[in-house]
C-alpha cells in the first residue's frame, strides 16, 4: 500500500532547512527469462522467470556548518514504508559525511533530445519478444550439427526510468536490454578409445533486437565448439596478438577512468590533455570519444544523472588527449567546465582488413576467447588464460587451433604498435542484476597488438 | 550459558508478510487442478549500510533489496514470478496470475516428466546437520511451526552510531599514512587511501507446504585500500557476525604498507614453471575453479562439466591430498568466532545447510545441487541454490569452498619449499568447467630461497598480475603438502574449519553471489606461472 508520492517526498525534501539538493530516481523494471538445456534430444527449459521490480533513489545533499563543505547520501527508499522517519534517517546520515561542496545547475537544461534507447518491439510488448526470440532458438538448436547443443539462456528486460531533481529537472526515458548466451560441445573417442569432449560458450548483450544476432551466436558456438578438441597448447614467447572487440570495449571502457576528473581529484592514475594516451605510440593513433547519442547503445542517454546535457565528446585525437571528463561534481572540484560523463566510447577504425591484420606478421595468434580477462583500471596491464586461439603461420600455410595458457598484456607497452581493422563492431554489456549503466563501444572488430608474452 | 548466547532475529515487522506467504502457498501448491505442482515462496530484505572515508571525504550510503520469488515446480520447469509489490492484495493478485500463467503453459514437446516428493521435517532431521541448526530447531517441530536460524554474534553491529563509524574509518585513513612515513614511505607516495565499512542484515523466509523457515545473517565487512600510484594492495576482513568480525590489528596495517612499497620495487616474472607456496585463500580460490565450478549440478545437468563424466567413470583427477568440500554450515570460521563468508543455514529453496565433500582425495563426489538440478540429475539435493538477488534466478553456486587441512606447520612448509615463490594476493579466477582448464590470479609473488624470504618481489611479465594456469588435474597432482587450519602451532588443531577469506563469484561471467574460499596453505610443484 502506496503511503506517499514522489511528490510529497520533494516537498518534504523542500521543507528541510539543511538539504541543498536531491537527485531522485525512479525505475520500474519488467524482465523475462528463459533457461534452456538439452534434455534426451529435445530442447527443455529449465527455468522460466518473470520479474517486476520498482525502485526509488534519492542522492541527497546536505548543508554543513564548515565553510566549503557539504554532507551527502544515496539511499534507497520505500513508498510501502512511512516517509517521515526514512527522511529523519537519509539527512542524518548525510550529515555525518564531508565533501568538498559542489552544486547542481541553477536550471535545468530544456529542449533536451530524445535518444533511441529502447526497442519499440520489447517496449511494446516484453512477452511477444521473448516468445519469438524463443522460438528462434528453438530453430537453431533443431539444426544439425557436429556439436551438441548444451544450454542456452534469454533474458530481455525494458527499464522505465525518471529522473528528477531539485532544480525542476524531470527527464523520463526507457532503455530495452537483451542477454543471451549457447553453450555447444563435443566429444568423440580419441586414439586409446577414451571419450574427449570440451565445449564453447557464446555470450552476448545487446540494446536493440536487431543487434541480438542469435544465428551468429549460435553458429559460431557451434563452430568453435568443434574446433576445441583439435587443440595445442601455446609456446611460451611473445607474439603478434589479434583480440576481437568484445576485448577492446573492455579495455578502453576500464582504461577510460584515466581521462576523468574524478581521477585526478583523489590522486589516482590521470592522463591530463596535452599528453600521449599511449606513450610513444607509433600505429595505428587513437582517436578515441564518448558518445552518448548513438542509437540502442548500451550508454545512451540525453541527459546525466546530475542533470547536464550529454553530447559527443572526442577525449582523444590521434593520440593525444585533448579532454578530460568531468561530471558536474568532479569538474567543480577540478575547477573546469563540466563536460559529458556517460556514453558509449566509440574509436576510429583502422585502414586494414582483418584479413591483412591476421596475415601482417609471420606468425600471429588471434585469441578468439579469453576465459576470463582482467583489466587492473590503475596499471592498464591485463592477463587471461586463453580458453580458444589460432595460431595462424603465413611461412606454412597453416591455422592452429590453441587452447591453456596464458597471455600478459599492457595498454602502455602492448598497444604502442597496434593496428586497428577497418571493420567495426558495436558491443554492449550489462551488469545483470544491477540497473546502473552499461558499457558501450563502437570501433574496430580487430585489433593487432605487439609483443604480447604468451606462457604455454 | 546456552541462554547467554547473541543471535539475530527476524524482524517482528516480517511476520504479518510470513502469514500472508502461508495463506498464498495453496495458489502455487497442489492446486486441486494441478495436484503434482511443487509451490513454494521465498522472501528476502538485503540492508546493508556503508561507509567509506578516504583522503579527501567520507561517504554513507544504505542500500535495501526486498522481494518475494512465487515459484511453481509442475515437473518439467521450475517458473518463478518475483516482485517487490509486497502489499497483501497485490500478492494475492499476482500469485493468481502467476498461476494462471503456468497452468496455461504446456510442457516442450517431448521432455520427460520428473515430479518432485517435498521432505517432510523428520526425512529433514534424518541428514548430519551442524548442533548450529539442531540447536534452533523446536522439539517437535511440524510444517506449520515457524522455525527461525539466527547468527550467532557476540558484539551487536547494531550499536555504533553511523557518526562512530565514520570516525572509526576516518582514524584508520589517518594510521595508514603515519604508518608509511614511519615505513620510510614519502609523504606523498601514499597517492590514496580507502577505508569501507559495511553491515549488512539479510533476512530471508522460505515456506513450501513442509516448512515454514526464516533466518537472519548479519555480514560484516572491513575494506582497506592503499596505493602509490599504479600500485595497489587491497585487504577485506569480515564475516557473518557482530562487531567482532571486522577487528584488524596495527601490525596487518603495517604488513599491508610494506607490501605496497614491496610492489614499487616488484620485478617482471619470467613465464614458466614454479615451485609455489599458496596461502589459504588463494588455495580457496584454487579449489573453487578446480572442482567448484564444475561440480555444480546445474553446469552437469546442462551438459556443461566434464566432472560429471568423471564421477560417473571413477576417474582420479588429482592425489590424495585433493580434498575439496564445500559447505554453508561454517560457524566458526578457521580459529574464529564468527561464521565464514559464504555460511548460511538454509538455501534460497529452503534446503538445510550441510558440509558436502565434492573431491575425495582425487576422486570426485557426486555434485553439489538446487531443486532442478538434483531433479534432472536424480541425485541428492544440496543446500547450494543461491541467486545474486530477489530478483535474479536461481543456479546452484558455491557456498565455502575448500580443500581439507593437513599436518604441517607454516615453518615446516617454508623449508618444504626450499626455493620458490610464496602467494598471498589473490586477483581473481576463472573455471573451464568441460574443458578443465583453471586461471587464478595472483598479484604478486615473494621469491624464497633456501626456505627465506629473499626480499625480491615480482609481478607479472607485463607488469600486471600473474596468472596460474593449467590442466586441473595436473594442479590437484602437483599439491605435495598442506598446512594446519592452526600453521603457527605444533599443536593438533582445535579449529574444526579451515579459514575461509572473504570472497565473491560471478557464475557463467554475470550472476555476483558471495562466496568463501580457503584451505590450508598448500605447496605446489610444478605450477605453470605467467
Amino acid at each position: 500500500m502506496a503511503n506517499w508520492t514522489l511528490d510529497q517526498l520533494k516537498q518534504e525534501l523542500s521543507k528541510r532547512p539543511t538539504v541543498k539538493g536531491w537527485v531522485l530516481s525512479r525505475e520500474h523494471v519488467q524482465r523475462r527469462e528463459r533457461y534452456f538445456l538439452a534434455d534426451r534430444q529435445t530442447l527443455a527449459i529449465d527455468q522460466d522467470r518473470n520479474v517486476r521490480a520498482h525502485a526509488l533513489s534519492a542522492r541527497i545533499f546536505v548543508k554543513l556548518s564548515r565553510e566549503g563543505r557539504q554532507g551527502e547520501i544515496t539511499q534507497k527508499f520505500f513508498p510501502s514504508l512511512p516517509l517521515g522517519p526514512q527522511l529523519d534517517a537519509a539527512v542524518e546520515g548525510a550529515a555525518q559525511t564531508d565533501h568538498l561542496a559542489w552544486d547542481l545547475p541553477v536550471s535545468p537544461p530544456s529542449n533536451l533530445p530524445t535518444r533511441k534507447t529502447a526497442d519499440p518491439r520489447i517496449a511494446e510488448d516484453v512477452e511477444r519478444a521473448v516468445r519469438q526470440a524463443s522460438e528462434k532458438i528453438g530453430l537453431l538448436v533443431a539444426v544439425k550439427r557436429a556439436t551438441q547443443f548444451s544450454s542456452a539462456e534469454l533474458f530481455i528486460s525494458l527499464h522505465d526510468r525518471e529522473l528528477h531533481l531539485s532544480n525542476g529537472l524531470i527527464h523520463r526515458s526507457s532503455q530495452s536490454r537483451v542477454y543471451s548466451e549457447a553453450a555447444f560441445s563435443m566429444s568423440r573417442k580419441n586414439a586409446r578409445g577414451q571419450i574427449e569432449s570440451d565445449e564453447y560458450l557464446n555470450t552476448t548483450w545487446a540494446v536493440g533486437l536487431d543487434d541480438l544476432k542469435l544465428d551468429a551466436l549460435f553458429n559460431e558456438a557451434s563452430d568453435r565448439a568443434e574446433h576445441s578438441l583439435d587443440i595445442k597448447k601455446p609456446q611460451s614467447g611473445r607474439y603478434p596478438v589479434v583480440v576481437e572487440a568484445d576485448v577492446l570495449a573492455m579495455l578502453f571502457n576500464t582504461h577510460l577512468s584515466h581521462l576523468t576528473a574524478l581521477n585526478a581529484y583523489h590522486r589516482l592514475p590521470f592522463t591530463k590533455p596535452g599528453d600521449e594516451f599511449i606513450p610513444g605510440a607509433e600505429g595505428d593513433l587513437i582517436t578515441l570519444s564518448l558518445d552518448p547519442t548513438l542509437d540502442f547503445a548500451a550508454d545512451t542517454l540525453a541527459v546525466s544523472e546530475q542533470g547536464l546535457e550529454q553530447k559527443p565528446l572526442l577525449l582523444v585525437d590521434k593520440n593525444r588527449v585533448v579532454a578530460t571528463s568531468a561530471d558536474l561534481q568532479y569538474g567543480s572540484y577540478q575547477k573546469t567546465s563540466p563536460t559529458t560523463s556517460r556514453g558509449n566510447v566509440v574509436v576510429a577504425p583502422g585502414t586494414l582488413s582483418y584479413g591483412e591484420l591476421l596475415r601482417s606478421e609471420p606468425l600471429v595468434l588471434e585469441v578468439l576467447q579469453f576465459s576470463a580477462l582482467f583489466p587492473d583500471a590503475a596499471s592498464g596491464t591485463f592477463s587471461s588464460e586463453i580458453r580458444l586461439a589460432r595460431l595462424h603461420d603465413q611461412v606454412t600455410g597453416t591455422v592452429t587451433y590453441i587452447k591453456g595458457g596464458s597471455l600478459s598484456g599492457s595498454i602502455a607497452e602492448n598497444f604502442k604498435s597496434a593496428r586497428f581493422s577497418k571493420e567495426t563492431a558495436k558491443k554492449a554489456h550489462f551488469d545483470s542484476g544491477n540497473s546502473g549503466p552499461g558499457q558501450g563501444y563502437f570501433g574496430p572488430a580487430y585489433a593487432l597488438l605487439s609483443d604480447v608474452s604468451v606462457v604455454g | 550459558m546456552a541462554n547467554s548466547i547473541l543471535r539475530a532475529t527476524l524482524d517482528p515487522e516480517l511476520l504479518p508478510l510470513r502469514k500472508t506467504f502461508q495463506q498464498l502457498l495453496p495458489l502455487l501448491d497442489q492446486s486441486p487442478k494441478h495436484p503434482d505442482w511443487y509451490g513454494s515462496i521465498y522472501f528476502e530484505r538485503k540492508h546493508s549500510r556503508s561507509q567509506m572515508a578516504n583522503l579527501r571525504a567520507t561517504n554513507v550510503s544504505s542500500q535495501v533489496t526486498i522481494g518475494a520469488v512465487l515459484r511453481i515446480y509442475d515437473g518439467y520447469t521450475l517458473f518463478e514470478q518475483a516482485t517487490d509489490d509486497l502489499d497483501p492484495s497485490a500478492l494475492t493478485r499476482t500469485a493468481q496470475e502467476f498461476a494462471d500463467r503456468v497452468g496455461g503453459t504446456p510442457p516442450s514437446p517431448g521432455a520427460l516428466k520428473r515430479p518432485y516428493e517435498v521432505p517432510s521435517w523428520s526425512d529433514r532431521l534424518a541428514f548430519t546437520l551442524d548442533p548450529e541448526i539442531t540447536s534452533q530447531i523446536p522439539a517437535g517441530v511440524s510444517a506449520e511451526t515457524p522455525v527461525h536460524f539466527g547468527v550467532r554474534f557476540e558484539r551487536d553491529p547494531a550499536r555504533p552510531s553511523t557518526e562512530q563509524r565514520v570516525t572509526r574509518l576516518k582514524g584508520l585513513v589517518e594510521r595508514f599514512v603515519a604508518i608509511a612515513i614511519e615505513e620510510g614511505m614519502k609523504p606523498d607516495e601514499l597517492s590514496f587511501v580507502m577505508a569501507r565499512g559495511s553491515f549488512a542484515e539479510e533476512e530471508s523466509i522460505f515456506i513450501d507446504r513442509e516448512t515454514n523457515l526464516s533466518q537472519t545473517l548479519y555480514r560484516m565487512a572491513l575494506t582497506l585500500v592503499t596505493m602509490s600510484s599504479a600500485d595497489r594492495i587491497g585487504d577485506r576482513v569480515g564475516g557473518l557476525g557482530g562487531l567482532e568480525a571486522t577487528e584488524v590489528t596495527e601490525e596487518e596495517m603495517r604488513i599491508q604498507i610494506r607490501k605496497l612499497r614491496a610492489l614499487k620495487t616488484a620485478e617482471r616474472l619470467i613465464p614458466g614453471k614454479y615451485r609455489v607456496l599458496v596461502n589459504p585463500g588463494i588455495a580457496g580460490v584454487i579449489a573453487h575453479e578446480a572442482f567448484g565450478h564444475s561440480q555444480e549440478g546445474d553446469t552437469c545437468a546442462r551438459g556443461r562439466s566434464k566432472a560429471w563424466e568423471l564421477h560417473k567413470a571413477g576417474e582420479s583427477v588429482g592425489n590424495e591430498l585433493a580434498t575439496i568440500l564445500n559447505s554453508p554450515a561454517i560457524y566458526k570460521n578457521g580459529a574464529t568466532s564468527t561464521a565464514a563468508w559464504g555460511s548460511y543455514f538454509f538455501d534460497e529453496e529452503g534446503w538445510l545447510a550441510q558440509e558436502h565433500v565434492i573431491l575425495d582425495r582425487g576422486k570426485l563426489k557426486s555434485p553439489m545441487t538446487n531443486l532442478t538440478s538434483a531433479i534432472r540429475l536424480g541425485i541428492p539435493r544440496t543446500a547450494n541454490g543461491k541467486r545474486e538477488n530477489w530478483s535474479q534466478g536461481v543456479y546452484t553456486r558455491q557456498t565455502n569452498t575448500y580443500f581439507s587441512a593437513g599436518d604441517k606447520t607454516l615453518d615446516q612448509m617454508m623449508k618444504l619449499l626450499g626455493d620458490g615463490f610464496i602467494a598471498t594476493e589473490c586477483a581473481g579466477g576463472m573455471e573451464d568447467p568441460k574443458g578443465m582448464g583453471i586461471q587464478v590470479g595472483i598479484q604478486y609473488l615473494e621469491e624464497v630461497k633456501g626456505g627465506k624470504k629473499s626480499g625480491r618481489v615480482f609481478k607479472g611479465p607485463a607488469g600486471g598480475d600473474i596468472q596460474l594456469t593449467g590442466y586441473t588435474p595436473d594442479v590437484l597432482n602437483a599439491i605435495l603438502a598442506k598446512s594446519k587450519i592452526e600453521f603457527d602451532s605444533a599443536s593438533p588443531d582445535q579449529a574444526q574449519h579451515p579459514t575461509n577469506d572473504t570472497g565473491g563469484c560471478g557464475k557463467y561471467h554475470k550472476e555476483f553471489v558471495f562466496a568463501g574460499c580457503g584451505g590450508p596453505w598448500m605447496l605446489l610443484d610444478p605450477i605453470m606461472l605467467g
